[in-house]
């Protein structure tokens, strides 16, 4: 067990490595010279300030160094938090991204108690039902969850408020620390568009395992004792059939943050994907590089917690 | 025994599967065909979805009643009379754009999970098959492509190329290739250890034969796998990018891209979103039923590896 989880939080900062690199190659892929790019895009009014600029920016991306300095120098600076100096909104990403980040947080973590609230009974009632039209209703409803792509079940959701309750979600944001109240008028329904979605197999996993595990031996034992129907399944069955949803749950995190993107710019959240969109639109690269960074940064973290997660459930695993 | 008789036999052997394969391909394929409907009920479902998307994206030069770029009309014309599906506010003929939008989507689903699966496979079968320091290094790489967030890595790719048709291809296959990879080394690694390959070895054949003739087909069926679902996989990554307006230009007939405009107006016209949006997902629907039910008749064991 202890060798399970040293090699697995090893396995980590490889991994980071090769994130931070693929992003840094990424800037330096811009077709151009983004010292300049930065500049004009930031919309600078005469020529001789501009150019003044252009040599400051190079001079702070390092541009002039050898290429694995530049890396180094920018792999420092990400790790220590500070991923340089937007020109679009002329202050640190830093700054910028510490009013994001929590938002799309609670927006993600809003999304998963929803989808589990409603995917997991959703699967134990497919299962003990099986076949009858429980199950067929539960079933067509997740199947339709993952065929109706995120982006317009968000503007089905938009367009019912609007057209049948003649009501808008507040369009300023408001911390869930101010008002908690109107701070879920306004994330509620991203978060329930795509718990929809994510909700679909989450569904059908549960399903298929506490299919699988109420044909087991010890169920058939904690009936045959006497045990009321709802404890041998919620007490029994469902504990172990749920430990493959749980390890799934590393593909539904890579689908969620890609999906709050869309979700925060259908609802106008101002979070990370929305702060994405405005700087890749802006040709903002020092944001949209450490905005891409971070987030993978989060994937790659919450993958690990699943994995010592399961590990823990699940004294049998082993490192493979 | 000599190596040169064993050849010879393997040889020989080819050439006799060869034929056969070609006799009882023609029968099986009919058999699988017929029993389809009464088998995979569902898959057929989404065999018919499918089909009339093709045939939507073919016939669009004929089918389409406007020119789906062309903005001449009136703005916010309500479906009927004219203009079944209405007009969008740009003026332009909605149903016109749904049409040709089926032919944008197959386009890029197709091109994207050709190139993408395909690379992937073979860089899954070489890898896999020779093992060695190449194989840990590209598994590595393969990891770190991985550990992106797929549309975020899009989102990342797209703002660097810049917003095209093409631009989302190559976005796509940076997308497809590594997963395709991960799974054909690992049923590459399976074929490997057969007996019948270490026969071909042990009988001297070269190399790139014994991969060409006999792992590459002991692998088609996953790689068959990996290309039906993918494809509605990549046609929802090309509407989300051009909905966020990073993928196909805004005079595109892209039905990611018709809902970006439309989510504006959605009180006065709804049916500028509504109709791209019924399209996508039954498209997406009809083909996740159809790739589910291919992936169940060729390789049930790919069941919920993310695969499908």
């Amino acid at each position: 067990m202890r060798e399970y989880v040293v090699r697995r939080v090893l396995l980590f900062f490889p991994s980071l490595a090769g994130v931070s690199l693929v992003v840094f190659a990424l800037m330096r892929l811009v077709p151009g010279d983004v010292a300049e790019i930065l500049v004009y895009s930031a919309g600078s009014e005469q020529a001789s300030v501009a150019k003044a600029q252009v040599a400051k920016i190079r001079g702070e991306l390092g541009l002039d160094k050898p290429i694995a300095v530049q890396y180094a120098l920018w792999l420092k600076g990400a790790l220590q938090g500070n991923f340089g100096h937007s020109y679009l909104e002329d202050r640190p990403v830093r700054e910028m991204l510490a009013e994001w980040f929590p938002r799309t947080m609670e927006l993600a973590l809003l999304t998963l108690v929803l989808a589990a609230l409603w995917a997991v009974p959703l699967g134990v009632v497919s299962a003990v039902r099986q076949d009858h039209w429980p199950d067929y209703l539960c079933r067509s409803l997740s199947i339709s969850g993952l065929s109706v792509p995120i982006f317009f079940s968000g503007v089905l959701i938009l367009f019912v408020l609007v057209r049948f309750f003649h009501w808008l979600p507040p369009l300023e944001y408001v911390s869930v620390w101010e008002d908690p109240a109107r701070n879920l008028q306004k994330i509620i329904w991203p978060a329930l568009a795509q718990a929809f979605y994510i909700s679909a197999p989450i569904t059908r996993l549960t399903r298929s395992q506490l299919l699988e595990v109420i044909r087991e031996d010890y169920v058939r034992t904690a009936r045959s004792k006497g045990l009321i129907e709802q404890l041998v399944i919620y007490r029994h069955a469902l504990k172990n059939a749920l430990l493959p949803v749980v390890t799934f749950t590393g593909w539904w995190v890579g689908r969620l943050l890609g999906g709050l993107v869309v979700m925060e710019i259908i609802f106008q959240v101002p979070g990370m994907g929305m702060g994405l969109i405005t700087s890749v639109n802006n040709r903002d690269y020092p944001t949209v590089q450490a905005i891409v960074f971070v987030m993978a940064g989060v994937f790659l973290l919450l993958n690990l917690i699943v994995d010592l997660l399961y590990g823990w459930l699940d004294p049998r695993i082993k490192y493979a | 025994m000599d190596t040169g008789v064993a050849r010879e036999a393997i040889e020989r052997g080819e050439r006799e599967e060869a034929r056969e394969e070609v006799r009882t391909g023609r029968r099986e394929l009919w058999n699988v065909l017929r029993n389809f409907p009464r088998r995979q009920p569902l898959g057929a479902i989404g065999g018919v979805l499918v089909a009339l998307m093709v045939a939507v994206a073919l016939l669009a030069p004929w089918l389409a009643p406007h020119n789906p770029k062309a903005a001449g009309f009136d703005t916010f014309i309500p479906p009927g009379g004219g203009f079944p599906f209405g007009t969008d506010h740009l003026g332009r003929d909605v149903l016109s754009r749904v049409i040709w939008g089926a032919r944008l989507s197959l386009y890029v689903g197709l091109t994207s999970v050709g190139v993408g699966v395909t690379l992937g496979s073979l860089w899954g079968v070489v890898t896999g098959f020779f093992g060695g320091a190449w194989d840990t290094v590209s598994q590595r790489v393969v990891d770190t492509l991985m550990a992106f967030p797929p549309i975020i890595l899009a989102l990342g790719l797209m703002a660097v190329l810049g917003q095209s048709v093409e631009n989302v291809i190559v976005t796509l296959t940076v997308l497809l290739a590594p997963a395709a990879a991960r799974t054909i080394r690992s049923t590459t690694l399976g074929v490997k250890e057969m007996m019948f390959i270490e026969a071909c070895r042990a009988a001297g054949l070269p190399l790139r034969r014994v991969i060409a003739r006999h792992v590459v087909p002991n692998v088609m069926a996953t790689y068959l796998v990996l290309f039906s679902v993918n494809i509605g996989y990549a046609i929802v990554v090309e509407a989300a990018l051009s909905f966020l307006g990073l993928g196909a230009p805004p005079d595109e007939p892209s039905w990611g891209g018709m809902l970006t405009g439309a989510t504006e107006h959605l009180e006065r016209a709804p049916w500028i979103a509504l109709f791209p949006g019924v399209a996508l997902s039954l498209s997406v629907f009809g083909l996740n039923l159809l790739g589910d039910a291919v992936r169940d008749l060729l390789d049930p064991r790919l069941r919920g590896t993310g695969a499908g």
